[in-house]
């Protein structure tokens, strides 16, 4: 899944191992998340909006809306 | 299986025992090819051809042990490159044996199957990198 992860995390100047630790996850999940390598579980989607206080989709925009990356 | 500079709790055990289940595998057959148990006969020889088995049974399990006990990239990912590399070996090794039956090819014993499968396996890594569909 195409996400915004990677921008949010620098911006909140955090790296991929201190993300991993606080969301309860490998580093390698991160990576992997941020990769598109991995669609991360709800449970996972909802610990990111949490840690960042945004909406899952400002995270993880829906493909389905159009433009989902703008 | 993961790095070991981020090792995990489920890498960690998972490694205890594969350190175990292949000390004990490679000490018993060190031991048998140098005729340690050259005098056994009859049941005893089955009991040491089930004995070998049992630590390939133990590392099979601490490895379905390392895919549960993983995070939710991880495990599926461990378990894809399971899946895949099983469907080498058993294809590479059912091709060998028609070879052996058709063709005239040199025997492989069959315990060639789990270093066959770990050699599919380390192929399967460079390849499944994902856990999507």
């Amino acid at each position: 899944m195409i996400n915004n992860l990677r921008a949010i995390r620098t911006a909140a100047g955090m790296t991929q191992a201190e993300l991993a630790a606080k969301v309860g996850v490998s580093r390698q999940a991160i990576i992997a998340v941020e990769a598109d390598q991995h669609d991360p579980s709800l449970a996972l989607a909802y610990k990111l909006s949490s840690l960042f206080g945004l909406p899952v989709e400002d995270i993880f925009p829906n493909p389905n809306t159009p433009n989902p990356i703008a | 299986m993961t790095e070991t500079e981020t090792m995990t709790p489920a890498a960690r055990t998972y490694f205890l025992w594969t350190a175990v289940f292949m000390g004990v595998y490679v000490a018993l057959n060190t031991a048998a090819i140098f005729g340690l148990f050259d005098l056994l006969h009859g049941p005893a020889r089955w009991a040491l051809a089930m004995a070998v088995t049992i630590p390939i049974l133990g590392h099979i399990w601490a490895v379905l042990g390392f895919i549960r006990q993983s995070d939710e990239f991880v495990g599926p990912l461990t378990a894809r490159r399971f899946i895949v590399a099983a469907g080498i070996a058993m294809g590479a090794l059912s091709a060998w044996g028609f070879a052996e039956s058709y063709a005239d090819a040199r025997h492989l014993p069959g315990w060639m199957i789990y270093p066959a499968f770990w050699a599919a396996f380390g192929l399967a890594s460079v390849v499944v990198k994902d856990t999507k569909r």
